[in-house]
């Protein structure tokens, strides 16, 4: 029986507003007699979204469900659980967290190296110390100095993985909001697609396995590296300067996006014309962020204990190899003997080319042709070169064109180098080129099939990279299930093939944001290949003589898809500054005129 | 028609992807309950089903959900055969786990397509109401927490209780209606709760002539009864030919146990029991007798046992006296209009009547309400606004199920997600009631939300950081219970107001 219906029935008023017919549309699939399709699940999920609703219901709303997906991750395994004597990055994190509150600022980095000394810079150390402060407030033993090793609790998993989430809820996720809120602005782009391109990247599946399933606080960098983005964006330089060199202070690794920031702010004052005060203040302020940095580690080793503390124990190479001597009861041996022994300690050159098996150049060229016959240095060396060599393109672009736009391209390129060439790379460094491509998806034509594809192509290839990693750690589930839902959600293989159908009915798309046939053959394969992989993996064992065989064919056609990747990224940063330079000469044409 | 997006099965797989995560979260001991019921099922005759008692955990639901348990035993098998060994008690390798919670999410199935069903049924202008209700009952927090945490099989259950009530819709299906009803009885028992609103709606609609009560229709009256009973002897016949009704009638009953269950469920009861102990504290001052008895009993509640120092004690006849007449005055109206709206309405309110008066009412039964009543909360801003104070206490009265510090990030983001999503979505799409609204009534409801947050925020972190861990932990429940407890009650004669009044 149908509900009763009165004249005095009137259903609320739907403010039907039509969608914007800006870019980074093609969100709506238009299929004739006014019916239209949203074109991939994630936006038929913000659908109702799309007029007349508060940004302050849709964030918050966002917000929590990506929570929920991160602490639902965090359930799962961590990194050496249960797998004494070391166990792995949860133990690390925690191990630094009992040095820094026990141990007085001198010994942070020299106190029993052997058991995970602490390796990173003076940033993670004070948030260590901040955490393991806030921890012994709920259990001092957590944390007891030397005692508390391998310590294991559901407890205190509960307080690790909550220290994750928040620090990312304090960093990570503001810098992102942000950034999408001025790029979107910048690109024109429509706040509806801004809010998708939003729920995308914070989802993005390698992000989330590594640090809340594996265990590390990544997001805490990348959101500093983003802040210092959004900050250039802003034009705010200084502040620029800062956060980065926060980012750099809180994990080396954000190195790998030095480059650009460099090149950037270099050109910033040197294009249109030569600037000097603001160089100088770019320089200035960069200079006080590290002092600022180091001072209190510098100070405390300045003290009459620490000189000498530091007098008998053995000096870190960098010492040595200074090119003047200085005495040890100088006043100076005891600051400089600090420093160096944290820069010593956060770049291991005495360790090999590269660690473990991670889709990079080396590890590839090494699987057909070993790289142990060569001299270390000489390989350090070639490693330097052809990292420089990638790097130079992009770097010269940003120099001689230092507009904000092109900082995405540039530094997901100039991170690919990094990875694909550089010394020492693990496999989790692949979140660093990963988060500039993935907030592609936030640019003009951002969620159009093309950008989409390949964005979403490498986002599932670099998770599959990390699968021998999480398979260790007893995360395969989460891996399936987030990779899945991400695909899913932005209609990609292998859940479906949309993105890569051509509709040639739908009138406004334009051909250049449909992947072209060479993209689509390129991507199949590669799907195709990880399919197969996965299955293999599953059910054959390797031959027994080449044991490590499958994770090897994993890291060859992870590395052949990064340097595809990395060729992509130069072509679009290549194509977009041509654009706007073509665009600039018409303005200026236009004007003379 | 325009599609309406997110559709049903986009929710459902991603709401599949959270459920999959939760995998490793914490479970109760129904989860062993439960991998119990398979391996008793499994390897012991039939004969033997409701004998068996090796475990604590006996078989006590109705011989079709141990047919269930059965069919579910023959996959089982697969996952690991160890969890099918009745004396392996406690045990839950990695397979297990996997496999009954996956066996949770598939089942949870029938729950979709009911729902689908559901939106089918609603004619045009109305389809888009259906799809947000159908969302909000797929998405509910309440069977998050049960089933995929806490562990129970309760999607596949309400599903076939949806199913139940949207056959009830069509004059065709009105025999199916009752079938599936008759099944679900003997799946579980408890919807015995919601039987007498099928009694009389089938009766009155099916049974006898719509427009003379005087002028029975014996060939439905037929097909129904044939039906019905012969869905009860399918179940209970085998048992019947043993002899083994009586044990069946006492593993299913146990009514050893006391008024109200270990945490109290937001119910009379619970608002009861909360006056006295405020009055065992004012006794002195009034020169109330106090019964010592009560004071000192360690048990507090189970039956022979005196539970209330001051106020009279309560039993199971006044429960039951108080459940009945409260379940009969809508049934009243049910017969008079016969109508599918009187029927859920009618359905709803038998739900409320058992669960406020009921003995030893489960604070899981509140799902009970809340689903029949999500149905047809959008029918217009009255109802709404009747099922905005349930929506919250419901499931914030549900928290005390889990009580790990891993899974609270969980239950509470995920409800103020799901409350915040649905009851904005509701209030904007919930069509303007032909009647007046009850001016009062939809301010004090506002009000009533407005506490919620304080409150949950008091009883879950202030209160610890307050007193310190451990101490005064009977607060933090009180309040949350008694809160909860007013806002069913609110609700409910809000709702019996609306039935009435429409």
């Amino acid at each position: 029986m149908p509900p009763p219906m009165s004249s005095s029935y009137r259903p609320r008023k739907k403010r039907r507003v039509p969608p914007s017919s800006g870019t980074n549309n093609n969100l709506i699939l238009d299929v004739g007699d006014g019916k239209s399709l949203p074109a991939f699940p994630l936006v038929s999920f913000l659908w109702a979204a799309r007029a007349g609703v508060s940004t302050w219901l849709v964030l918050p709303l966002i917000l929590m469900a990506v929570g929920l997906f991160r602490w639902a991750v965090g359930l799962w395994g961590y990194s050496g659980f249960q797998i004494p004597p070391m166990h792995g990055d949860f133990e690390a994190q925690r191990h630094w967290m009992e040095l820094t509150i026990h141990l007085p600022m001198s010994k942070w980095y020299t106190y029993d190296l052997q058991y995970w000394g602490l390796d990173y810079p003076p940033l993670t150390a004070y948030h260590s110390w901040l955490l393991g402060k806030i921890g012994s407030l709920f259990d001092p033993s957590w944390f007891a100095l030397d005692e508390s090793r391998g310590f294991e609790d559901p407890r205190f998993k509960v307080f690790m993985r909550a220290t994750v989430v928040v620090s990312e809820y304090l960093v990570f996720i503001p810098a992102i909001i942000n950034f999408l809120r001025r790029y979107t602005r910048m690109h024109g782009v429509p706040v509806w697609s801004a809010s998708i391109a939003l729920v995308a990247v914070l989802l993005q599946p390698a992000t989330i396995l590594i640090d809340h399933g594996h265990f590390q606080y990544n997001t805490v960098m990348l959101g500093l590296a983003v802040a210092s983005l959004d900050a250039i964006l802003a034009g705010r330089m200084l502040w620029a300067c800062i956060f980065f060199v926060g980012a750099l202070g809180f994990k080396q690794m954000a190195l790998y996006y030095a480059p650009v920031m460099f090149a950037f702010l270099l050109g910033v004052c040197t294009f249109p014309r030569i600037r000097i005060l603001r160089l100088l203040c770019i320089g200035l302020t960069t200079i006080a962020a590290f002092a600022v940095l180091f001072a209190p580690l510098i100070v405390e080793a300045s003290g009459v204990e620490a000189q000498e503390y530091f007098k008998d124990i053995p000096q870190p190479p960098l010492l040595q190899t200074l090119p003047f001597e200085v005495k040890k009861d100088s006043v100076f041996y005891a600051p400089l003997f600090q420093l160096l022994q944290i820069v010593h300690r956060m770049f291991p050159f005495s360790r090999g080319l590269f660690e473990d098996k991670v889709a990079n150049a080396w590890c590839a060229i090494h699987t057909f042709y070993k790289l142990h016959r060569f001299d270390a240095s000489l390989l350090q060396r070639a490693s330097l070169g052809a990292t420089l060599g990638s790097i130079l393109i992009p770097c010269a672009i940003i120099f001689r064109h230092p507009r904000a736009s092109l900082m995405l391209p540039a530094l997901a390129s100039v991170s690919w180098g990094f990875f694909l060439f550089s010394f020492q790379v693990h496999e989790k460094s692949v979140l660093l080129p990963l988060l500039p491509m993935t907030l592609l998806l936030s640019g003009d034509g951002g969620l159009s099939k093309e950008t989409r594809a390949w964005v979403g192509w490498i986002n599932t290839l670099g998770s599959w990279t990390m699968f021998p990693l999480l398979q260790r750690e007893k995360l395969r589930i989460p891996y399936f299930v987030m990779t899945f839902l991400w695909t899913y959600l932005l209609g990609l293989p292998p859940t479906s093939l949309e993105t890569y159908r051509s509709r040639p009915s739908s009138g406004d798309s334009s051909p250049a944001f449909e992947p072209n046939v060479l993209t689509k053959i390129l991507h199949f394969c590669f799907y195709l290949a990880m399919i197969v992989w996965h299955v293999i993996e599953a059910f054959v064992p390797p031959p027994p003589d080449k044991p490590d065989l499958w994770v090897v064919l994993n890291v060859l056609i992870g590395a052949g898809g990064f340097g595809i990747a990395y060729l992509w990224c130069l072509w679009k940063l290549i194509t977009q500054c041509w654009k706007i330079d073509r665009k600039a000469e018409e303005d200026s044409q236009k004007k003379k005129q | 028609m325009a599609e309406l997006y997110p559709s049903l099965a986009q929710c459902a797989i991603v709401a599949t992807a959270f459920k999959i995560l939760l995998f490793p979260a914490y479970k109760s001991t129904d989860f062993e309950v439960h991998r119990n019921w398979l391996a008793i099922t499994h390897s012991l005759p039939v004969k033997e089903w409701y004998y068996e008692k090796t475990s604590e955990w006996t078989l006590d639901y109705p011989p079709f959900f141990a047919a269930f348990e059965w069919l579910l035993s023959q996959a089982a098998r697969y996952a690991d055969p160890a969890m099918l060994v009745v004396s392996n008690v406690n045990y839950d390798s990695w397979e297990t786990v996997y496999f009954q919670r996956a066996t949770v999410i598939l089942t949870e199935l029938v729950l979709v397509y009911a729902l689908r069903r559901f939106i089918k049924s609603v004619p045009q202008p109305n389809t888009h109401l259906a799809h947000i209700a159908s969302l909000s009952i797929l998405l509910s927090p309440g069977l998050l927490i049960i089933d995929h945490i806490h562990f129970q099989y309760n999607g596949f259950l309400y599903g076939l209780l949806i199913l139940s009530i949207v056959q009830a819709r069509k004059q065709s299906t009105l025999l199916y209606s009752g079938i599936t009803f008759a099944i679900l009885l003997c799946l579980k028992h408890i919807h015995l709760y919601l039987a007498l609103a099928w009694f009389v709606y089938l009766l009155r609609a099916y049974c006898l002539d719509p427009k003379s009560v005087l002028r029975p229709r014996f060939g439905n009256t037929f097909k129904l009864g044939v039906g019905v009973l012969g869905v009860f002897g399918l179940a209970f016949g085998p048992f019947a030919h043993w002899n083994q009704l009586l044990q069946l009638k006492d593993r299913l009953f146990p009514f050893s146990r006391g008024l109200c269950h270990a945490y109290w469920a937001p119910n009379i009861w619970a608002m009861y029991s909360f006056t006295d102990r405020l009055l065992i504290q004012l006794a002195p001052r009034l020169g109330l007798p106090v019964n010592e008895a009560a004071l000192t009993s360690a048990t507090r509640g189970l039956v022979g046992d005196t539970s209330f120092a001051i106020l009279p004690e309560v039993t199971k006849e006044h429960t039951f006296a108080l459940t009945f007449i409260f379940q009969v005055l809508p049934l009243i109206k049910l017969w008079f209009n016969p109508t599918w709206d009187t029927f859920v309405g009618a359905v709803t309110l038998c739900g409320y009547a058992s669960f406020l008066f009921g003995w030893h009412v489960h604070e899981k039964a509140v799902l009970l309400i809340i689903i029949p009543f999500s149905l047809i909360a959008l029918r217009d801003r009255r109802y709404f606004s009747a099922f905005r104070p349930l929506a919250v206490a419901g499931h914030v009265s549900l928290f005390p199920l889990l009580f790990t510090t891993a899974e609270f990030p969980i239950k509470t983001v995920y409800t103020i997600f799901w409350l915040m999503l649905f009851l904005f979505v509701f209030d904007r799409v919930a069509p303007v009631a032909e009647q007046q609204r009850i001016f009062i009534f939809d301010r004090l409801s506002l009000l009533y939300l407005t506490v919620a947050i304080p409150l949950i925020m008091y009883c879950s972190l202030l209160h610890q950081l307050i007193f310190g861990l451990g101490r005064h932990e009977f607060l933090p429940l009180m309040f949350m219970s008694s809160y909860s407890a007013m806002g069913v009650v609110g609700s409910w004669v809000g709702f019996m107001v609306v039935y009435f009044a429409a």
